[in-house]
């Protein structure tokens, strides 16, 4: 990919469209725009930093309600072992020096950077299969009949998270030796040896008030996304008291305690049905509930939220009756029906996309267990109201505004595993 | 809730020369900054993308008589699995979409676009199979994806009966290739059906988007004579196969709007015939177009008709209207098919008047009282059928008690079909009280 044209393009546009190409030309694109970022260093002390890597929570910053907030710019590089057969010591040593060189490089936050790496199915059948009871990572499959995804069959992931354009792009420059230091730290080894980056399959997104507005110039992408919205389907999305708990995500037992599996499916989203053809009413009945659009509870984008969707245990207890009496449901409503104790298993880090000129999502979501995922997912298609007052999509929470692409499964080891875990770590 | 993105040319015949003027060098009036962006496109300015249709005020909550018979491209049929799938091109108009009890209107934006539909079949039934499974629509031009993947809307209208429909721009004049993904049908299905539509199938089509199709498809556009616009009636379904309407004759409508109405009705030669029989419709919907049940014509498009009251099997309850839908309602007794049990089937089939098009993405629940007193409540399911094509239905739910003569059957929409609506269908089917039927003295087996 070629660097984007400057002209017409808005400063934060341009910084997204920069991230999305990557490389050594991005980066220094980024910087003759920005300058130097100031970035905060990181730390020599690897203890100082929490033992799962998924732990992002506590560093994040929150928002004005205390929700946690995602750092803006999220690049998803996908990773595929150049040597066949199972990894040695040296390669494992490799692997976590490079990663700790951007811990040392930038701190575990917003400003400056927070990453996972995660290993697919694919990958533990190279290296020598998932020998645990306490972890099943089975393969991603299509989850509805309205797709047929092909699947993340790389070996691993890793999910480079920061509210600097810049700090993705050098990161990643970093990890595969292309740049001598990053925020003033040498870097002395890198993946390059150990894994390929399989470009196209480069993802990148943005999260944030304001970004998806900017990008109204993509094809798709219709005038009428809120100014203010952080998510192209104009609502704010990841309160905290729908969200799983770090805690709730996280592997309880056995070798890869302290670790969480991750799902990633990349979507199209059609905005420009839901934005030019639905109303604002329907659109918060689709999103939400009917009831929050009788009792006014979202606002334009959600602002009238706080922590919490509204999404109470009577609105989630109404969706069979929802669809039958007011033939429309709302898709957290719908979600929210697989929740247990009343509590989310779904930790949701999604973010948007434009990668192929035009609008999609890339939802990653963090929990226990892939077969919680499949559950949610489950609740969320709702196939059983379908007939009974609402179609297969038709009116059926978001159904008919995202089509699924890609489905990848990955164990998300804790620290100490991260670096080319073997299947049995006794 | 009607949300006018654009300015519309308010309509009675005499406004029409006005609503001339009201044309747009864009053809759409309203937004001149449409015409700068459209300029190097590759469509010249004067292009006309969309008619500017009239308007009728106040039309009654019914279905009624719209101003104009629609004009369309047909494309020839594809086969993909199962199922066959017949594609129409039109000029982008307006459409509603039901929230709960509420239209929403929908209107283009003028930008280039067609309105695209298509109609579904079963191959060996040749049932038009009027549910919605979430069908999606990826168009290219080029091996370039056009716009992002969308599920077209199931919709009902007078010409077509149901079909999946939607406006979808265009990057403007060329070759278009459309890719149609159908997932397999959910819904409860029985008979032949029970266990058929399980695959996910896909079929592909190609058209060309130019002056020459906008000519012809707005051009085509029959207007009928305006005394009868807004009266409760509805247009004939068209007949397949003649659909694209390219007379000259119509071209100019814009210029002269005064003139071109008054002797337009019987140009096709079913332009005046179906108004004759428009005020006794409600008596009489059955036999009007007696020939557009021969759901097993493959060489045509079928049409989604639903068959008359009578040949239900069973005993008729009752064909009483709400919201201007009919609900024929019977009662299978004993041991039928649509049943695991011995009790009997309550069978509900909505249909719209006139031309019995079936109404999906209903709820409905039934409840029977003897002497005022409730002896059951429940939901019927909707449900397609073979024989009995798209209804709702259910076990009575008595247990071991009969029905007895004087029951009543008391039949709640507790939501209206939330299909979406072209024009003259958009103010009927909203407000739909419940309706009641008795049990007869005679039952028959
Ligand atoms: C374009 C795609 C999507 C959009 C715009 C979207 C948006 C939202 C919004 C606005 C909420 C309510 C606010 C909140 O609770 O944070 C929500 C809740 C939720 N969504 Fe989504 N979502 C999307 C896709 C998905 C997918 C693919 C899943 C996977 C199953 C999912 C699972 C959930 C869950 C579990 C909840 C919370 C339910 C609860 O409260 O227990 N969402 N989503």
């Amino acid at each position: 990919m070629s660097l984007p044209d400057r002209t017409g393009l808005s400063r934060r546009e341009y910084l997204r469209a920069v991230v999305a190409v990557g490389g050594a030309s991005a980066l220094s694109a980024c910087v003759a725009e920005n300058g130097e970022t100031d970035v905060p260093g990181g730390t020599d002390d690897p203890d100082s930093l929490p033992s799962r890597q998924h732990a992002w929570n506590d560093a994040l910053s929150t928002d004005d309600d205390g929700n946690v907030q995602l750092p803006e710019h999220h690049v998803l590089l996908a990773l595929s072992l150049v040597e066949d057969g199972a990894p040695t010591d040296e390669d494992r040593e490799t692997v976590e020096t490079s990663l700790r060189t951007l811990e040392r490089a930038y701190e575990w936050s917003n400003e400056g950077l927070v990453f996972t790496i995660g290993y697919t199915p694919a990958y533990f059948d190279r290296v020598g299969s998932l020998a645990t009871e306490t972890v099943d990572l089975p393969e991603p499959t299509a989850l509805t009949t309205r797709e047929d995804p092909e699947p993340d069959d790389f070996d691993a992931l890793l999910h480079l998270a920061s509210d600097h354009a810049e700090v993705v792009l050098r990161a990643e420059e970093a990890l595969f030796g292309d740049v001598a230091d990053v925020n003033g730290v040498d870097v002395d080894a890198d993946l390059s040896s150990i894994f390929e980056r399989l470009d196209d399959q480069r993802r990148t997104g943005f999260v944030g008030p304001g970004l998806p507005a900017d990008h109204t110039d993509t094809s798709g992408v219709p005038e009428e996304v809120p100014e203010d919205a952080p998510f192209f389907m104009g609502f704010r999305s990841g309160f905290r008291a729908n969200q799983a708990t770090e805690d709730r995500a996280t592997i309880t037992e056995g070798p890869f305690e302290g670790g969480t599996t991750q799902h990633v499916s990349s979507m199209d989203i059609q905005l420009e049905t839901w934005f030019t053809q639905d109303s604002h009413r329907q659109r918060i009945a689709k999103m939400f509930s009917p009831e929050h659009v009788d009792e006014e509870l979202v606002g334009e984008i959600g602002e009238r939220l706080s922590t919490s969707s509204g999404v109470t245990d009577e609105r989630i207890e109404a969706t069979a009756e929802d669809a039958r009496t007011r033939g429309v449901v709302g898709h957290a409503q719908k979600a929210a029906r697989a929740r247990e104790d009343g509590q989310p298993l779904l930790l949701r880090r999604d973010f948007n996309t434009v990668d192929g000129d035009r609008p999609g999502l890339h939802f990653l979501s963090l929990q226990r267990e892939i077969e919680e995922f499949v559950r949610v997912r489950e609740a969320m298609t709702g196939s059983d109201l379908a007939g009974n007052g609402v179609g297969g999509v038709l009116n059926n929470g978001i159904l008919q505004y995202i089509f699924v692409n890609r489905r990848g499964n990955y164990l998300v080891p804790p620290r100490s595993l991260r670096a080319l875990p073997p299947g049995d770590p006794a | 809730m009607n949300r006018r993105r654009f300015f519309h040319c308010a309509g009675s015949v005499a406004a029409l020369a006005a609503a001339a003027g009201c044309i747009g060098s864009d053809g759409l009036g309203g937004d001149p900054d449409d015409a700068d962006d459209e300029t190097d496109d590759g469509i010249d300015d004067d292009r006309q993308v969309t008619p500017d249709l009239p308007e009728i005020e106040d039309p009654p909550d019914a279905v009624y008589v719209p101003t104009h018979r629609e004009a369309m491209r047909m494309l020839e049929p594809i086969e993909a699995g199962e199922y066959t799938l017949a594609p129409m091109l039109s000029y982008p108009h307006p459409f509603w979409l039901v929230d709960g009890r509420e239209t929403e209107r929908v209107d283009p934006d003028g930008g280039p676009a067609v309105h695209l539909m298509f109609s579904l079949w079963d191959d060996e039934t040749g049932i038009v199979l009027p549910v919605d499974a979430g069908a999606q629509i990826r168009v290219e031009q080029n091996g370039q994806q056009v716009g992002s993947p969308r599920t077209p809307w199931p919709m009902i209208s007078q010409e077509m009966g149901f079909h999946f429909g939607d406006n979808v721009p265009l990057d403007g004049d060329g070759t278009y290739t459309v890719e149609v993904t159908l997932p397999p049908i959910g819904v409860r299905k029985t008979g032949a059906l029970e266990d058929r539509f399980t695959e996910t199938e896909t079929a592909t089509f190609e058209f060309t988007y130019d002056e020459d199709f906008r000519q012809e498809v707005i051009g085509g556009i029959d207007y009928l004579d305006e005394e009868h616009w807004g009266e409760r009636g509805a247009i004939e379904p068209m007949e397949h196969g003649h659909g694209a309407h390219g007379d000259d004759e119509h071209g100019d409508h814009h210029g002269d709007g005064d003139d071109d109405h008054g002797d337009h009705d019987d140009h096709h030669g079913d332009g005046d015939d179906d108004h004759g029989d428009h005020d006794d419709h409600h008596g009489d919907g059955d036999d009007d177009h007696g020939d557009h049940d021969d759901h097993s014509d493959h060489g045509h498009v079928p049409y989604s008709s639903l068959p008359p009251a009578e040949d239900y099997s069973g005993t008729l309850l009752g064909e009483p209207e709400t919201g201007d839908a009919t609900l024929v309602i019977s009662l299978l007794e004993g041991d039928t098919r649509l049943t695991d049990g011995t009790e009997p089937y309550l069978l509900v089939s909505p249909r719209t008047p006139y031309n019995r098009v079936p109404l999906a993405d209903m709820a409905l629940s039934a409840t029977i009282d003897r002497d005022g007193e409730e002896l059951a409540t429940f939901d019927l399911e909707q449900t397609l059928d073979d024989e009995y094509d798209l209804h709702y239905g259910a076990e009575t739910g008595l247990d071991d008690a009969e029905l007895e003569p004087g029951d009543t059957v008391t039949i709640t929409v507790e939501s209206p079909p939330q299909v979406s609506r072209h024009r003259g269908y958009e103010t009927a089917f909203l407000e739909m009280p419940a309706v009641e039927v008795e049990i007869p003295e005679e039952v028959s087996e």
